[in-house]
């Protein structure tokens, strides 16, 4: 069993968890062009990569940001949503999404 | 589009069509082409052979689970998409205790059959479950992908649009509606309801 460390809850088994889709900041909805909008709502940075990603943990409702490299799938870190606020360091991997979250960190993709 | 460089050496051409399925991101970063791709494992198993008993396909759209008898009695089991995002085709573990916990629900005699083997493939997926098909922005560079959870029987026709679309430089028009400018124009093409089981 895989093991994923909740900033919240400490060492839980991942199953208690769920996935939110990659860390992206989004676009001012009432400047960008509808061209920078589709490309946010619907484009994703598919290669494999170390990845900041929502998570959540389901019991608590804990949301969260992990990164992780997607070809590996090995947790190299765990941090508060406020740590996303705040700008989190370059990840290595293929992400063409910038760390910084200038109009705050978004909607995670499960979470609608 | 003047090429490709391979493990054995250039290739002069023209025209170039990426079908390659899981690793469809990673070609695409080369032309420098986004997409709404993602890609998760999929998985399925098969049990060792038991006496003929089950004739149809079986499909639970609420326990996510397909099974049917093979001629040599092992039964082939499916299930949903792995949860989250990953490039690797390693099998796990949660996958079958899973999906024999739902098979158990439907089938409780199967409790002493044993599970003979597993497998992991990397499933291409999109927004609306619909693939992405034809020309791209970049001119000579042809794109048929997306097709994650889909099954085989559709490779005959996209066979014969495709190479159309490469032959003539212009969509088929069996395919206008899986175009690759379809998410920028807000145009889906809904297919969820098309796979069997549930996502």
């Amino acid at each position: 069993m895989k093991i994923m460390v909740c900033p919240l809850n400490g060492p839980r088994p991942v199953s208690e968890f769920a996935y939110g889709g990659e860390v992206r900041p989004s676009p001012d909805p009432d400047t960008c062009s509808d061209t920078q909008w589709s490309d946010y709502v619907f484009n994703r940075s598919g290669s494999p990569g170390e990845k900041y990603e929502w998570w959540c943990h389901i019991a608590s409702g804990f949301w969260f940001v992990v990164l992780r490299d997607t070809l590996r799938d090995v947790v190299l870190g765990t941090f508060p949503a406020e740590a996303a606020r705040q700008g989190l360091p370059p990840a290595a991997g293929a992400s063409a999404a910038p760390p910084d979250v200038p109009h705050g960190p978004g909607v995670p993709d499960g979470a609608s | 589009m003047v090429g490709v460089e391979t493990t054995r050496g250039a290739i002069a051409t023209s025209r170039v069509l990426c079908a390659v399925a899981g690793f469809t991101p990673r070609v695409l970063d080369m032309v420098n082409l986004r997409t709404p791709i993602y890609v998760h494992p999929l998985q399925a198993m098969v049990s060792e052979p038991v006496k003929p008993w089950l004739d149809p396909i079986i499909v639970s759209g609420s326990l996510h689970v397909y099974v049917s008898q093979t001629a040599r009695g092992e039964l082939v089991m499916g299930a949903s998409l792995d949860p989250y995002e990953l490039h690797t085709t390693r099998p796990t573990l949660d996958f079958v205790e899973g999906l024999a916990s739902h098979m158990l629900d439907m089938f409780p005699f199967l409790s002493e059959v044993k599970v003979n083997r597993q497998w992991a493939g990397l499933a291409d997926m999109t927004p609306d479950f619909a693939p992405i098909m034809g020309v791209t922005p970049v001119e000579g560079f042809y794109l048929d992908a997306g097709w994650g959870t889909w099954g085989f029987k559709a490779t005959p026709v996209c066979g014969k649009t495709m190479s159309h679309t490469v032959a003539t430089g212009r969509n088929h028009p069996l395919i206008e509606g899986f175009t690759f400018d379809r998410f920028s124009r807000y145009q889906l093409t809904g297919e969820k309801g098309a796979a069997s089981v549930g996502h």
